[in-house]
């Protein structure tokens, strides 16, 4: 079978290379792919390999707690499904949150992007551009030397870099490599000579320890993390500034915690995380692959509402809009209401719809479970060898915008930012900056590297703005403005007896989306199209691919027995699988 | 968890002397190391290893390993490298695929009987396991390999404890829990959704420092974390008991502390370690955070009724109904029977009079 | 042990005949129980519904934990009257059993049993008479007080053995097997909620059947309870 679509050429002619399961991601995922005989990928299959059914089982219950099951859909990017989800509950019932209620969303949100970016780059994505192996023949003192001229953090003596390699070298000689056990070291399409490898180890377990510390922001407006409280109506967390029993809300000995991990989320994010991007970029500046479907088609709801309720693209602190085809110059408007532009389809997705040549609509959304496989599966059903992606072939949906596949995330917000340097002029400087430190044009962006590079910028824009909103919020305090929550539409009994609205965020991955409709106080329908969804997606019924297939495409794969390339690519999507399918 | 250590294995395997330095040698070269190396592996093998962990993940969301890699004391870091090997975890391992699925066979067969089996989220059985698929695999049949030679279980969080979100009314997927399907090992419940990371990371070093399972209690969780309700050490109970509560939200109450019982806090009922030990390294939890208890760690949270009612679902005989409006509804439809079988009494009793006196007086 | 087949027309109910039916312990039992249930039913709602918050400091306020006082100590006095009860039921006369042993087994009882319904839906014109309980009112007794009652106390001191902690005799006793045969701690709580309504209709019920029963059948309740003599009426 060959075909084009969206300027690729899809051939499964040739040798088909399979990695199931793909690790360092969130949750289950599959993906196969053809090579041509110059190792070139030809083909590009991605499939989400599981399902738990939360659409299904919202059905019915309290739409005040909708936040907690979706909370649940995952944990990684923690927060954000539960914010998405409060606001399509106030949507539809009109309900107003207080001023601090929003900047304290703003903030956690916020904390959410550079915690969870942090964690990807050095935890989920490095070991696709680092050696840790090479590490061990690293000259501590020349590592020292380059960790110096990239950054002021002083963690960078040779003797820590030494003794970090020591611990290293401890933990290979005892024969078990844990984590690292068959990875790819060694492999040619490794570039960074060992002082690098060594630096960015160590800053592996440096990232490990400071992440934990990001998140207690979210501990203190939210009780825990993962998975913090929220509530429709404003935020659980009252605050008392001066007040008998202040000890028992947020009082100045919780704000000034907050900020002092806001500024050393910073810190760690300017001094450590962005220099390593632009020093481990340097190396790979020539592997410009996986750019699929970014430099052409993309989007963002755009967040971070500057004042509270006001959810219009100019109040937004991340940018919204939509391009299609490669058409920089034409931003469009997203109107999330609009039946004709989100529609889901399923065509080959294991689900069921009563037509499924036509999209839905979220809001008329149905999930219905099917699972099958085409007849040119290789393999039993229960022992898939190789899938035919001709039929239904992945747990998740396929959402298009006006028909369009699109590709979501860090590198879309970054895009539209500088692509509105008036509205969003600190984007323009950043990306600006890191172009430049990594001397390479715009066009370098729409890549493997740009998505992962893009995603790092957006981290320091994120930490900066997590300031700002801190600032917000003590200014609005000091105007004597200390109510957290609106409870005049809290009980039931207050609703009307039918009501339906929409939700949205920018989740770390990308543009996220709730559509409930609530009847006699009770769920109706509820559904989720979310970040991962769009990029993961399989076909749609014209044959257009989504977002991760497209970026596998042209790539040459240097060991076709390791997938190296495959997950660097994948990786740098950042995908959850538990999101997508949910 | 006392364990051989790789040279005892291959020896009892009957491998020689030699083919063993042959083997370090060939590691420390697949690993791109010098031949210097060999010695030195060898020394590691014949020392006792580290204790072998594989974490599974089946139907979950993955904030149990998030969960894990907050903890502070000890630092995830350290149970990492010092303390136990992580030798296959999907979202941590470096490799991918088959490499990554040889991980498994390589663990089972050189730490039979030796390896603890950390699960995360739990297998579908609907749809023959297919909800979730692993190498093309149903995960169930995955678990069920791994666990035949593991030493013991952990089952981290609500998903692989009791079922979790997924497993929330209608089930859609039957996503079931680990002791349903794994009924001849030993295992450790540690629930939470998540667990709290000094938890996890507590029964873990737990296990490896004194060499065996911590106490449980009847449901298979550890005592010593899961013996006392969140209510029992909340630090708001003496509002509870001086009948303080917080009414509605961001009331005079929330903004004083007050326990929030009547916002529908699970505290009551749910045994974790959190209004002690709190999270994040002691900064708050959801309580002090002004949020009631959820109830995260007891079986079946999910269908209790809604998350902001004290008094919850009924579920028995086919009605959903809380306790009060279904037994207020009998008693007062009671009440009123009563009422009308009075008066109907009152009526037939004056009927009969007349009958006995007929024409009256 | 003798039964007694008390069916209307016997010499023993004849018109204008009294009988002793409750001895003192009884008697005593019964209404320090109605106290005891009374106390639990309003103490309990208001642990599950508690009233509006009181000013000033925590300190200074212990509300909630007198009426959970308040409850656990009359849910000692139900316990341990209950327990009296059963005593009495093996050493005292033969009314005194038959709150523990319906006689299922009795045709007859069935018998009478029909004749009570038929009775309370208007359709039979006269009751029987019975020197203690009706046969009717013999099975509500036994399944709502006497299973209600024990249905409150082993719930009721699981939840009790909660707050006592491991170790605690109740939490020994009950708790342990309680919680998971209930599933978790708050279906313990939603069940014993529920019977506790169920206590509250059969209350209802029962003082309705009674003041009934003592106009319109033709024999004494109240006096019966009180003073342990029934007195038979045409
Ligand atoms: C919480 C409230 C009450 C409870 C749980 C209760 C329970 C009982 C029980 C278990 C008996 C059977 C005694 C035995 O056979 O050992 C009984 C008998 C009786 N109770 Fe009550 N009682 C309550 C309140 C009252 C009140 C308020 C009255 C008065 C109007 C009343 C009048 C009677 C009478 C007349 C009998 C004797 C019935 C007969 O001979 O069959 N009870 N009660
Ligand atoms: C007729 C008998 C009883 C009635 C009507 C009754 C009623 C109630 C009610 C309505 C509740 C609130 C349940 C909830 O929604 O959480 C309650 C709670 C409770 N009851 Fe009872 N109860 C009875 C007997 C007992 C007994 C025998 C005990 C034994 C100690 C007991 C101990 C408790 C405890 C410990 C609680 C929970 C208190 C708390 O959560 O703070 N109850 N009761
Ligand atoms: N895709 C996705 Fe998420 C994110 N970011 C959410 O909406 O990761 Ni779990
Ligand atoms: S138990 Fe909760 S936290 Fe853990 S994986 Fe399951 S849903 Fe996530
Ligand atoms: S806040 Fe919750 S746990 Fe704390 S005292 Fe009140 S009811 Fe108990
Ligand atoms: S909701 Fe969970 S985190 Fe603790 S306070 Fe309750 S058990
Ligand atoms: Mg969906």
């Amino acid at each position: 079978m060959a075909y084009e679509t969206q300027g690729f050429k899809i051939d499964n002619s040739g040798k088909r290379v399979v990695v199931d399961p793909v690790c360092r991601i969130e949750g289950h995922m599959r993906v196969e792919v053809n090579l041509d005989s110059h190792n070139v990928i030809t083909n590009a299959v991605s499939t989400g390999t599981m399902w738990r059914g939360l659409e299904v089982i919202l059905k019915g219950r309290d739409p005040r707690d909708a936040w907690a099951f979706t909370e649940r859909i995952c944990g990684v990017c923690t927060g954000t499904h539960a914010l998405t989800s409060v606001r399509a509950v106030e949507d539809a019932l009109g309900i107003q949150i207080p001023e601090n209620a929003n900047t304290i969303r703003n903030i956690m949100q916020l904390n959410l992007q550079v915690h969870d970016h942090l964690v990807h780059f050095y935890h989920l994505h490095a070991l696709d551009w680092v050696d840790v192996v090479s590490a061990l023949a690293a000259d501590p003192k020349k590592t020292s030397t380059l960790a110096q001229s990239i950054s002021d953090w002083p963690m960078s003596s040779p003797g820590y870099f030494r003794d970090v390699q020591n611990r290293l070298k401890k933990f290979v000689e005892s024969g078990q490599l844990g984590p690292f056990t068959n990875g790819y070291w060694g492999n040619p399409a490794y570039k960074l000579p060992p002082e690098a490898n060594l630096m960015a180890v160590t800053h592996y377990l440096e990232a490990l320890d400071f992440q934990k510390e990001i998140v207690k922001v979210h501990t203190i407006f939210g009780g825990k993390n993962p998975h913090p409280n929220w509530l429709v109506g404003g935020v659980p967390c009252a605050i008392n500034l001066d007040q008998v029993g202040a000890v028992g809300a947020i009082n100045m000995e919780r704000l000034n915690l907050v900020k002092s991990i806001i500024d050393r989320t910073q810190e760690f994010v300017e001094k450590v995380y962005l220099p390593d991007i632009i020093a481990i970029g340097g190396f790979y500046k020539d592997w410009l692959y996986g750019g699929g479907l970014s430099g052409k088609s993309f989007m963002s709801y755009g967040d971070v509402p500057q004042k509270a309720n006001d959810y219009t693209a100019p109040n937004l602190l991340l940018p919204r809009g939509v391009v299609i085809n490669g058409d920089l110059g034409r931003i469009h408007e997203i109107d999330l209401r609009d039946p004709e532009q989100v529609q889901e389809f399923v065509t080959h997705s294991w689900y069921k719809y009563p037509d499924e040549a036509r999209g839905l609509h979220p809001w008329d959304g149905v999930t219905e479970p099917d699972f099958a496989l085409g007849a040119n599966t290789k393999g039993t059903r229960t022992r898939i060898e190789q899938l035919d992606e001709g039929a239904k072939y992945s747990w998740i949906k396929s959402p298009r915008w006006r028909g369009n596949a699109v590709e979501v995330g860090p590198l879309s917000r970054m895009v539209l930012g500088y692509l509105q340097p008036k509205q969003y002029p600190e984007i323009r400087d950043m990306v600006e900056r890191a172009l430049h430190q990594l001397d390479a044009p715009v066009g370098a962006l729409f890549s493997t590297l740009g998505r992962t590079a893009a995603r790092a910028i957006e981290a320091l824009y994120a930490a900066n703005l997590q300031q700002t909103q801190f600032d917000k919020l003590i200014a609005n305090l000091k105007a004597g403005d200390s109510s957290t929550a609106n409870i005049d539409k809290w009980e039931p009994s207050t609703w009307p007896s039918e009501a339906k609205g929409v939700g949205f965020t920018e989740a770390p991955r990308g543009a996220l989306g709730h559509w409930i409709r609530i009847k006699d106080t009770r769920i109706d329908n509820y559904q989720c199209v979310v970040p991962t969804t769009w990029n993961g997606s399989p076909r749609d019924p014209k044959g257009q691919i989504g977002a991760f297939e497209a970026s596998l495409m042209n790539t040459p794969v240097a060991k076709a027995d390791q997938p190296l390339e495959i997950l660097r690519t994948i990786h740098s999507f950042d995908p959850c699988l538990a999101c997508s399918t949910h | 968890m006392s364990i051989e250590t790789f040279y005892e294995v291959m020896r009892r395997q009957g491998i020689s002397r030699r083919s063993f330095m042959k083997f370090c040698s060939l590691t420390a070269a697949s690993l791109g190391l010098g031949p210097a190396f060999a010695p030195r592996i060898a020394h590691a093998m014949e020392t006792k290893p580290r204790t072998p962990v594989i974490w599974l993940h089946g139907l979950e969301c993955t904030c149990c390993s998030e969960s894990f890699i907050r903890s502070a004391h000890p630092l995830a870091k350290d149970v990492v490298l010092s303390m136990l090997s992580l030798d296959y975890d999907d979202t941590l391992m470096a490799a991918a695929g088959f490499q990554a699925e040889a991980i498994i066979e390589d663990i089972k067969k050189k730490y039979k009987g030796n390896y603890i089996l950390a699960v995360e989220g739990n297998p579908p059985l609907n749809e023959d396991g297919m909800f979730c698929i692993h190498g093309g695999r149903p995960f169930v049949e995955i678990l069920r390999e791994t666990a035949a030679d593991a030493k013991a279980i952990i089952s981290w969080g609500a998903c692989a404890s009791w079922g979790c979100v997924q497993a929330a009314k209608p089930n859609p997927t039957r996503a079931t829990p680990v002791h349903k399907v794994i009924t001849d090992k030993p295992i450790i419940k540690v629930p939470g959704c998540p667990p709290i990371a000094e938890v996890m990371t507590g029964v873990v070093t737990y296990m490896l420092t004194f060499d065996r399972i911590p106490e449980l209690d009847r449901q298979g969780r550890p005592k010593m974390f899961y013996g006392q309700r969140i209510h029992d050490k909340c630090y708001r109970r003496p509002h509870f008991d001086g009948g303080q509560f917080v009414e509605h939200w961001d009331d005079e109450g929330a903004r004083r502390g007050y326990c929030l019982y009547k916002m529908g806090c699970k505290g009551p009922t749910t045994y974790n370690a959190c209004s002690t030990t709190r999270w994040n390294g002691g900064v708050s939890f959801p309580i002090q955070s002004g949020h009631g208890c959820i109830g995260c760690s007891e079986e079946g949270f999910w269908d209790k009724g809604g998350f902001y009612n004290r008094v919850t679902d009924i579920k028995a005989f086919g009605v959903e109904s809380n306790a009060d409006r279904l037994g207020g509804g009998v008693a007062a439809v009671a009440g009123a029977a009563v009422a009308a079988h009075a008066a109907v009494s009152a009526l037939s009793r004056a009927r009969s009079n007349n009958d006995k006196n007929p024409g009256g007086n | 042990m003798a039964v007694q087949v008390e069916v209307s027309g016997a010499a023993q109910t004849a018109a204008g005949r009294t009988v002793f039916v409750y001895e003192a312990p009884v008697r005593l039992w019964h209404w320090i129980n109605a106290l005891a249930i009374s106390v639990l039913a309003v103490t309990g709602y208001l642990i599950a519904s508690p009233l509006p918050s009181q000013p000033g400091e925590a300190s200074d306020n212990f509300l909630m934990g007198y009426i959970r006082f308040a409850h656990f100590a009359a849910a000692y006095v139900f316990a341990i009257g209950f327990v009296a009860r059963a005593y009495w039921a093996l050493v005292g006369n033969h009314h005194a059993r038959e709150l523990f042993v319906p006689r299922l087994a009795d045709r007859e009882w069935w018998a009478g049993m029909r004749q009570e319904l038929l009775w309370y839906a208007f359709i039979a014109r006269q009751p029987r008479k019975y020197q203690g309980h009706n046969p009717l009112a013999n099975l509500m007794m036994f399944l709502m007080v006497t299973l209600g009652s024990v249905f409150m106390i082993v719930t009721g001191f699981a939840l009790y053995g909660e707050g006592g902690q491991a170790g605690h005799w109740a939490n020994v006793l009950f708790t342990t097997w309680v919680l998971p045969l209930f599933g978790q701690s708050q279906d313990v709580h939603t069940w014993h909620h529920l019977g506790a309504w169920m206590m509250v209709v059969f209350v209802i019920v029962h003082v309705y059947a009674a003041i009934r029963e003592d106009i319109m059948s033709r024999q004494t309740m109240i006096g019966a309870i009180i003073n342990g003599e029934r007195t038979f009426r045409s």
